[in-house]
């Protein structure tokens, strides 16, 4: 029989990958075969999570699989994007998308991604946002952002309002100045003769 | 079924406590049915603000482990009939609860009473992680500081992945005269960082630290700023539009002189 329940672990606990080219209730069933097949495997109170960018699932389908795991004592829990797992494969880097994330970033939460990063929201003091790629945010950056951190030297790092607390891009580490003028217009930061310089976007 | 709010803040000794107590007298004042628990296990405080310390005989961990009934727990309020308090236990620690011993507490709770308010310990660990499981709505506490906005952001941050979505801020503690100087965060800086409904602003008033410290929620007194800061919370938690209180100076002799005779 094919595979098309997958698990990982991920952060959390575990993560589990489902694959979308098949019926939900096939997924159902060859879900409950392998958890009964490893009953002692899966330690009660364990926390599962289903990334949403492997399957979107409805509310029903979510209330089908909290039932299920539940049975094995397992707790179900939607991944939050935030969590991305970075794939090792370095060399996709050109040709990935852009992460899209539609929200403001609060204290203690992070977006790791190997590739650029476009955030609809505020990035808020305590919040962090490392990517291989660009980081555009289209509300105010008060966090800390790290454009390019695999290496990237030409990553740039552009907000509505940039107020980081510290910008980073590839190796380079800035620190914002101790009394910081609040910029009313946007701007891009990047690396310029081994320097982070700040700039003003010209729209 | 009754509303379940749960009062959290991240950072501690923003006033969590007090404001419990007083939204919970507020409501009760208003003939509602309410009952108040106290979430923070280990370092319970808010049966000593309300003034019932001697009459606790079991707490929260007694009914959650069976050695009670839930009934036999609650512990009517000496001013207001309505007004019921289910106290922490002090011997014991936030580990002595789970989240679905409480998520179930909560039902049941919500099936007699009409507001159910759970006073959050400080902190994002399981303490934090019981008070807000079986809650339906939450309200945020901060100061005008920037470490209690920022922890209060963490907070909101917390509550958002664990699906509790919409909460509502109330900023406690806030000095006119200073704000007036520029020395103090604005309410409109606090806003624009936390980004959620302002449910109401709390002046920093001497009549709280007497009336803590006396047992009895200063919602009551009917002269005291912050009492009316609390109720036109309580009626803004009830659908009731009120707009916010004018944070005024408290003006010195001489101004006041200088408006009586127009100048």
């Amino acid at each position: 029989m094919r595979q098309y329940v997958r698990f990982k672990g991920s952060r959390n606990g575990l993560q589990l990958v489902l694959d979308d080219s098949v019926d939900f209730t096939v997924i159902l069933e060859n879900l409950k075969t392998k958890l009964e097949s490893a009953v002692v495997f899966f330690t009660e109170g364990t926390i599962v999570e289903v990334p949403a960018k492997a399957r979107v699932l409805t509310t029903e389908q979510q209330e089908d699989l909290t039932k299920l795991l539940a049975v094995y004592g397992l707790i179900f829990c939607e991944a939050v994007e935030e969590q991305q797992v970075i794939e090792e494969n370095k060399a996709e880097t050109e040709e990935l998308q852009p992460l899209f994330v539609a929200k403001t970033l609060r204290s203690g939460q992070e977006v790791v991604y190997i590739g650029s990063v476009v955030i609809d929201g505020d990035v808020n003091p305590g919040a962090e946002v490392i990517a291989g790629g660009d980081i555009i945010i289209r509300g105010t950056c008060r966090g800390v952002v790290h454009a390019g951190a695999y290496g990237n030297m030409e990553a740039t790092i552009t907000a509505n309002r940039l107020l980081a607390s510290q910008i980073r891009i590839a190796n380079l580490i800035a620190r914002a100045p101790d009394n910081l003028d609040q910029p009313e217009y946007p701007e891009i930061a990047r690396i310029q003769d081994g320097n982070v310089i700040i700039q003003t976007v010209e729209i | 079924m009754g509303d379940v709010i749960v009062i959290t803040s991240g950072k501690g000794g923003v006033g969590k406590t007090t404001t419990t107590a007083n939204i919970g007298t507020g409501f009760a004042l208003m003939g509602k049915k309410v009952v108040l628990i106290d979430a923070d296990i280990g370092l319970r405080n808010l049966d000593v603000v309300m003034g019932l310390e001697n009459r606790i005989v079991y707490d929260l961990v007694d009914v959650v482990e069976g050695n009670c009934r839930l009934k036999q727990a609650l512990i009517r309020d000496k001013r207001y009939d309505s007004l019921y308090l289910l106290p922490a236990a002090q011997t014991r620690d936030k580990n002595a609860v789970n989240p679905e011993q409480m998520k179930q507490l909560c039902t049941e709770l919500a099936q007699d009473f009409d507001i159910v308010i759970i006073d959050c310990p400080a902190g994002i660990e399981q303490g934090f992680k019981n008070a807000i499981s079986g809650a339906s709505q939450a309200i945020i506490v901060t100061t005008p500081e920037v470490s209690a906005v920022r922890d209060a952001d963490r907070i909101i941050g917390l509550l958002e992945s664990e699906g509790k979505h919409n909460p509502k801020l109330i900023i406690n503690r806030i000095r006119p005269n200073m704000v007036k100087k520029g020395d103090m965060m604005d309410i409109d800086d606090i806003i624009e960082i936390l980004a959620i409904d302002l449910l109401g602003i709390i002046p920093d008033d001497d009549y709280i630290i007497i009336s803590t410290n006396r047992g009895e929620p200063a919602v009551a007194n009917p002269v005291s700023a912050a009492s009316t800061a609390y109720k036109n919370i309580v009626r803004r938690l009830t659908g009731e539009n009120v707009p916010l209180m004018k944070i005024e100076a408290n003006d010195g002799f001489f101004s006041r002189l200088k408006k009586v005779f127009n100048f």
